[in-house]
């Protein structure tokens, strides 16, 4: 768990405090996502759990510890870190890239190697294809896996992603997403995630914090964020369409009825899964040209999602 | 072609004499690249880490190498303690070593790419691991073009030290001019032209064995 | 060390002076034939015709510039004999490098997306030669130009071996009679000629360059 306590940071030389009293904390296996315009602060909060900037004041505690009582080295070495530049060692290959942090901590060489292999792996990377390169001769997209791969390899439990799919398109950015929350579900890391893309806070993060100016403006999970935005700035960061963003993110079994008789429900022209998200529905709907959807958890059905449920959704959320 | 054979018939009358300059050239370049190296990377190094030195110690080095060699050579023999020969002409050479090593030294820890250095401290690398991990191997390929270039300009200059008394291959031009001496001069010239030039070819084939493929394919190093 | 007061005053107003001209044009006149020939050079290396010859171009001038300075100077003796001749023959061999390696980086340093966006607004090949290329690489060029003269204005110093005169003749005669002031009043008139052709140099940079980019 990390604790952030009134945490300030006022870089030498300014006044504006560049994050002003920040207070949050992030459970064991969550993904929090930092979003926010471009110097509001969220790279500075990363680089401050792991001791890269000292806070002006405030505390920040790791597990209950209080991050000033570690050695910072140590620290970093248990913190895995992508940066926002992935920062890749140009005259190192791609397997002494990942086996960076293992061989500060002197693991065994042929433990090392191995670790490099399978990380490769669960990044979608070819290992023979792809170790005994230099970064230069990577494309963009797959610079960035290496830098996931190199914050995961010593398996520290807490990540901090400085905008760790900035610099490819967003086809190939959605496609990294995809993986790494497939990734995540296996490996239940803690992760602070820093995004100005708010749709990619929305679908990464199990709790966001919005921030302004170097404040907080809202914390909470994307559907508290979706349907009440603390202010008007949530509000044009998450933009007009945001009835359409949170059917992205309701899952089907949320809205749907339960039927008295479920052969009703066995009768739907067709069926989506309980756990994929309403817009699902919706495109099957659209696609059957039918108004009403079986919504099934494994071979059961389990009960009907309508047209009339969704748009009745969307007006309460909306305020309408 | 006349000319041509009696340069020919020159060296190889000579081989001795030339074998002995030639010694005593590459011995004074060895000599000079020795302590050069050892003082002027220290110095670029420290210079890297204490930034408000560099301007003018770069400074310094760049008025000791716009001072005509002959004149650095002519100053030191005048003072009693350096005098005719070698510790003269080594002082000088070794100030003269001085802008190509401690500059590119400094430039090539100084265009380390920010980012990289930042995600070897967020990866938890001490400030030792981080010199001797990311800043000396990012920056060897401008600190290696540095050495060559210093090594070819030292090889040069060593020349010019036959007026204060070395006996090297510059010997064979100066006294080929005092004479009158076409075929000394031209042996003169060419030896120390060959030797010049072997010399930068080694380094360049050194440079290669010891720069990463990683850096090799941006060499943009002056 | 053996150093009178009275000696350096002597030549550094009597016995020195008079070699200044000489030292002036034994700089000059190389540094001008350089340029004609450098820059020309590396404006054809950098022409999309010539591009791909520009490695092996530059690395023959490389080569040079590896020759003692030294050798070059004593090679042209034999043929030439003595004078100002083979010095200025050879001092110009020295000068070209510098130019020529910074006329190719000015030039291939113009960002690409200006030259096409004013190709694309039709400015001809030549007025973008003109009018982007060159106010735009000017501060590098020049900066080869002035590398060249301070260069030339020390490497001068030995034409005096091959009876080219100059400031080194005054540095060659302290040698010879071990006087340290003579070498001295040498060594600072080159500095200052090496001093005054930078300043000339910048002042003539900054007449060229246009004044919206100063
Ligand atoms: N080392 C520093 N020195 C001074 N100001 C800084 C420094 N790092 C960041 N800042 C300032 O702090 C603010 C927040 O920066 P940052 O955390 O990088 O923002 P973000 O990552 O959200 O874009 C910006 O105004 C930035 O200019
Ligand atoms: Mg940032």
């Amino acid at each position: 768990m990390i604790q952030l306590e009134q945490v300030k940071k006022i870089f030498p030389q300014t006044t504006v405090p560049a994050v002003d009293e920040i207070t949050f904390s992030i459970n064991k296996g969550n993904i929090c996502v930092f979003v926010g315009p471009s110097g509001c602060g969220k790279t500075t909060i990363l680089r401050m759990i792991n001791r890269l900037v000292e806070p002006t004041s405030g505390n920040i505690y790791i597990d209950g510890e209080n991050i000033l009582h570690v050695n910072s080295d140590e620290l970093r070495r248990r913190i895995g870190y992508v940066i926002q530049q992935v920062g890749l060692l140009p005259h190192r290959t791609i397997e002494q890239n990942v086996g960076l942090v293992p061989r500060l901590l002197k693991w065994p060489e042929a433990r090392i190697k191995a670790r490099v292999m399978e990380l490769l792996e669960v990044v979608g990377l070819d290992p023979s294809e792809t170790a005994w390169k230099y970064p230069y001769q990577l494309s963009g997209g797959q610079m960035q896996r290496v830098g996931v791969a190199r914050a995961l390899a010593a398996d520290p439990p807490i990540m901090l992603m400085d905008e760790p799919f900035g610099a490819v398109d967003p086809i190939v950015r959605g496609r990294l997403q995809d993986e790494f929350l497939r990734l995540q579900q296996e490996v239940k890391k803690t992760i602070c995630f820093v995004t100005h893309d708010i749709n990619e806070a929305l679908k990464m993060g199990d709790y966001i914090v919005v921030m302004n100016k170097g404040k907080l403006v809202q914390k909470g999970t994307p559907m508290e964020l979706l349907s009440e935005p603390a202010n008007d700035f949530v509000k044009d960061l998450i933009g007009d369409d945001r009835g359409v963003k949170l059917l992205d993110l309701t899952r089907a079994e949320s809205l749907m009825m339960v039927p008295e008789s479920y052969p009703v429900a066995r009768d739907c022209p067709c069926f989506i899964d309980a756990i994929q998200p309403v817009k699902m529905a919706l495109e099957v709907m659209m696609k059957n040209d039918s108004d009403v959807v079986g919504v099934r958890r494994g071979d059961k059905v389990i009960g009907t999602l309508s047209w009339t449920e969704i748009k009745k959704h969307i007006h309460r959320i909306s305020g309408d | 072609m006349e000319v041509i054979r009696d340069v020919f018939l020159f060296i190889f009358n000579n081989s001795n004499r030339i074998l002995e300059y030639t010694v005593n050239h590459l011995s004074l370049v060895l000599t000079v690249l020795a302590f050069s190296l050892v003082l002027w990377i220290s110095v670029g190094l420290i210079i890297s880490k204490y930034d408000r030195f560099a301007t003018s110690v770069i400074g310094l080095a760049n008025i000791l190498f716009v001072i005509p060699s002959i004149s650095l050579f002519g100053l030191f023999v005048t003072i009693p303690q350096l005098g005719l020969g070698r510790k003269s002409a080594a002082l000088a050479l070794i100030l003269y070593a001085m802008m190509p090593l401690v500059r590119n030294v400094y430039r090539g820890l100084k265009s380390v790419d920010k980012s990289v250095i930042d995600a070897g401290r967020g990866m938890g690398m001490s400030t030792t691991q981080i010199l001797y991990q990311i800043q000396i191997p990012m920056a060897w390929p401008v600190v290696f073009a540095g050495i060559r270039v210093a090594v070819v300009m030292i090889t040069g200059m060593a020349t010019v030290a036959t007026f204060i008394g070395e006996r090297n291959i510059g010997r064979l031009i100066h006294h080929g001019i005092t004479r009158g001496n076409a075929e000394m001069i031209i042996a003169g010239a060419l030896v120390v032209s060959l030797i010049a030039l072997f010399l930068d070819y080694l380094m360049g084939l050194l440079e290669k064995r010891v720069t990463s493929p990683g850096l090799r394919h941006s060499s943009e190093n002056y | 060390m053996n150093f009178e007061f009275e000696r350096f005053v002597i030549a550094m107003f009597d016995r020195a002076p008079p070699y200044i001209l000489e030292h002036m044009q034994l700089v000059l006149i190389p540094l001008a034939i350089a340029t004609a020939i450098a820059f020309p050079v590396g404006v054809l290396l950098t022409r999309a015709r010539y591009r791909r010859y520009s490695g092996r171009v530059m690395g023959i001038f490389n080569t040079g510039q590896t020759i003692p300075p030294l050798a070059v100077i004593a090679v042209f003796f034999p043929f030439l004999g003595l004078g100002y001749r083979p010095a200025v023959i050879a001092l110009t061999l020295y000068a070209l490098l510098p130019i020529a390696r910074n006329t190719l980086a000015g030039l291939a340093g113009v960002p690409l997306e200006v030259k096409d966006a004013a190709r694309g607004m039709g400015m001809t090949e030549w007025q973008t030669f003109r009018q982007i290329e060159i106010p735009l690489s000017l501060p590098v060029v020049m900066s080869g130009i002035k590398t060249s003269a301070v260069l030339t204005a020390g490497t001068a110093a030995l034409a005096a071996l091959v009876g080219g005169k100059g400031m080194g003749a005054v540095i060659f005669a302290g040698i010879n009679f071990f006087r340290m002031e003579l070498i001295l009043a040498g060594t600072i008139y080159i500095g200052l000629i090496a001093l005054f052709l930078d300043r000339v140099l910048s002042f003539i940079e900054a007449r060229m360059t246009p004044s919206y980019m100063k």
